[in-house]
């Protein structure tokens, strides 16, 4: 710990610095504090004049105010949910204010609101520092929830409802974790007990309103998500899910949580596919566009703008889009099956039945779910021509086994009659409503 | 072929709930049964308890009726257990679909020869799909050694999950994928 300078040249210093903040400035500010508390407390009182010890006190007065300062500017930047601004502002805050769990948390709610999941080391930090900190878990159990870590989970939700058993967070991440092992009814009695423990706390009405949703009791999931805005009108969670319901029940209400965190890819990302639907294709491109720009990292995004370029029958761009998504996510059969989808589209059928196949390899229930789904949808049956040319040259492929062959060509009729299908909002809904 | 085959027990139905294909709306449905020993009821039928069943106390055919609103339902799990439940245990069982008790109809018959665990019975219409129905009837029409009352011990009727995430695609299989599927 360095010594101060002389008091007259501490004094010029503070005096031009009053304007701006620099870090030397805070540094020393904090020196000065820590150096008087030390100097009290090595009982130095005498040696040092009252007038002083009044300067040293008002410089530390001022360091504290720079220092809460920067901490408000980056809560402000968190709230408006500018989240890169907020996390730049907040990592430059000295390093054992940084390692503190209240900052710690702002940081990992600022990742969590751009969706970097991974950052979630961030979080462990916290619990590592200050194990007794209840607030601000809840997201990190969200976090785990997405990453589906169930371990990690029920050791986090353990703890927390050990520790405080009036605190909503905890039965939060206590409901988090069955919902995470599709318990749906016992994490509904959670997020109820969370919701008892604290009226107050919106986040616990959100998450029982998206519990009810995975059960399909709409109407509480309705009355949970109005609870929780009634709670907290900014709260953009609640208005996505009700934008959700709504979207369910074909209407589509969700500019109004995009108001809010005009940030969020996923949300973006959502409306993305809802403008799509409504035959806006290309406000959706629009839209899916801004979304991947704000964060290229998001692979449903890439896929929804992939799907939209083929509705809309770019097939050379879709296929762009679809080969960067395989660099990104190459274990999605969803890829495949739409990048299948393009070549048959293209005409090119053995690299489409190669990629069905790789389609149906990752994941053989998903296939059987389309094939059952695509049929249901009676479309123009023009598709008997191409399809014989594939028996043909399926036929001539001894390799396959039979029940290989009926499949892949079960699942070609499908996916050309699927094609054929635009994300015509006016037809599936229909389709939904004869359900 | 001198002994019938037994039939082979299948799968936990938790097995079934934790690939989040199916979910199980048991809870969401009224039921109720054409006749019970007390202490041997609903209760017991639908307690996730393999040691307590439902016993009837009337004539046969002895029915579970389980009514909901319109709902798909895909499969049934009933649990049965010859060691256990020897002539109580059902041996033909007739699985009835409808609207009403007037609006029945036989959708699966199943012959049960010395079962020793979980029956799964699939609810496909003519088009293999899985039924729509507001409810559904389960008649034990007959039991081994031509018993007269019938014990089941557990019954699990599950749905298929909607992918309920925006699109008509499959579900994603990675989690890279479903990280960004819904804001939570």
């Amino acid at each position: 710990m360095k010594f101060p300078p002389k008091i007259p040249n501490r004094k010029t210093k503070s005096k031009t610095n009053k304007g701006g903040i620099t870090q030397p400035n805070i540094n020393d500010s904090l020196e000065i504090t820590k150096l008087d508390s030390s100097i009290i407390s090595e009982g130095k009182i005498s040696t040092i004049t009252p007038q002083i010890q009044a300067f040293n006190l008002q410089k530390a007065a001022a360091g504290l105010m720079s220092l809460l300062r920067e901490m408000g500017k980056g809560y402000l930047a968190l709230c408006s949910y500018n989240c890169k601004e907020a996390i730049n502002i907040l990592s430059h805050l000295p390093s054992h204010h940084y390692s503190t769990g209240w900052v710690l948390c702002q940081i990992g709610r600022a990742y969590f609101e751009l969706s970097e999941y991974m950052q979630v080391s961030i979080e462990n930090e916290v619990r590592r520092i200050e194990n007794y900190r209840v607030e601000g878990m809840e997201i990190y159990s969200t976090t785990l929830w997405h990453l589906q870590k169930d371990v990690a989970l029920s050791v986090l939700s353990k703890d927390l409802t050990d520790m405080d058993k009036n605190s909503p967070e905890a039965w939060c991440a206590a409901g988090n974790c069955f919902s995470l092992q599709r318990e749906h009814d016992i994490a509904i009695k959670f997020f109820q007990r969370a919701i008892q423990v604290d009226p107050n706390y919106a986040y616990a009405y959100t998450l029982l309103g998206h519990e009810f949703v995975l059960t399909e009791e709409l109407d509480k999931a309705l009355a949970c998500f109005r609870n929780a805005i009634r709670v907290n009108p900014r709260h953009y969670n609640a208005w996505y899910g009700l934008g959700m319901i709504y979207y369910k029940q074909e209407n589509s209400a969700l500019q109004k949580s995009l108001d809010i965190n005009p940030q969020s890819s996923v949300l973006l990302g959502h409306i993305g596919v809802v403008q799509h639907a409504l035959k806006k294709s290309e406000k959706a491109l629009d839209t899916l566009n801004k979304a991947i720009v704000i964060d290229p990292k998001n692979p449903l995004c890439k896929f929804h703008r992939a799907s939209v370029l083929f509705a809309n029958e770019k097939y050379k761009s879709a296929l762009q889009e679809l080969e960067e998504l395989k660099q990104i996510v190459p274990k999605e059969s969803l890829v495949y099956f739409l990048i299948g989808k393009v070549y048959k589209k293209l005409g090119q059928t053995h690299l489409a039945l190669m990629n069905f196949s790789w389609a149906m390899d990752l994941d053989p229930k998903g296939a059987n779910n389309q094939i059952k789904e695509a049929i249901d949808k009676h479309y123009l049956p023009d598709d008997e021509e191409p399809i014989t040319q594939e028996e043909q040259i399926m036929g001539t492929d001894e390799s396959q086994e039979s029940s290989m062959t009926d499949a892949d060509d079960t699942q070609l009729h499908a996916a050309e009659s699927s094609s054929r299908m635009v994300f015509a909002s006016a037809r599936w809904n229909n389709k939904r409503r004869c359900l | 072929m001198t002994t019938p085959n037994k039939t082979p027990p299948g799968a936990d139905p938790k097995q079934l709930e934790r690939t989040g294909t199916v979910r199980e709306i048991g809870s969401q449905a009224v039921w109720s049964l054409s006749s019970c020993k007390p202490g041997f009821g609903v209760d017991q039928l639908r307690d996730d308890n393999l040691e307590t069943y439902w016993q009837s106390d009337g004539s046969q055919p002895h029915l579970v009726n389980i009514q909901f609103r319109k709902t798909t339902v895909k499969t049934l799990c009933i649990y049965a257990d010859y060691k256990s439940d020897e002539s109580y245990t059902p041996s033909k069982i007739s699985v009835r679909v409808g609207n009403n008790f007037h609006n029945l109809q036989e959708i699966r018959q199943l012959e049960l020869v010395e079962p020793s665990g979980w029956i799964h019975v699939p609810l496909t219409d003519n088009h293999k799909k899985p039924t729509r129905t507001f409810m559904i009837q389960i008649a034990v029409l007959a039991n081994h050694q031509n018993g007269r009352d019938t014990h089941m011990r557990q019954i699990k009727i599950y749905t298929p999950v909607e992918e309920s995430s925006i699109g008509k695609f499959p579900r994603c299989t990675t989690i890279d994928f479903m990280m960004y599927r819904s804001i939570r």
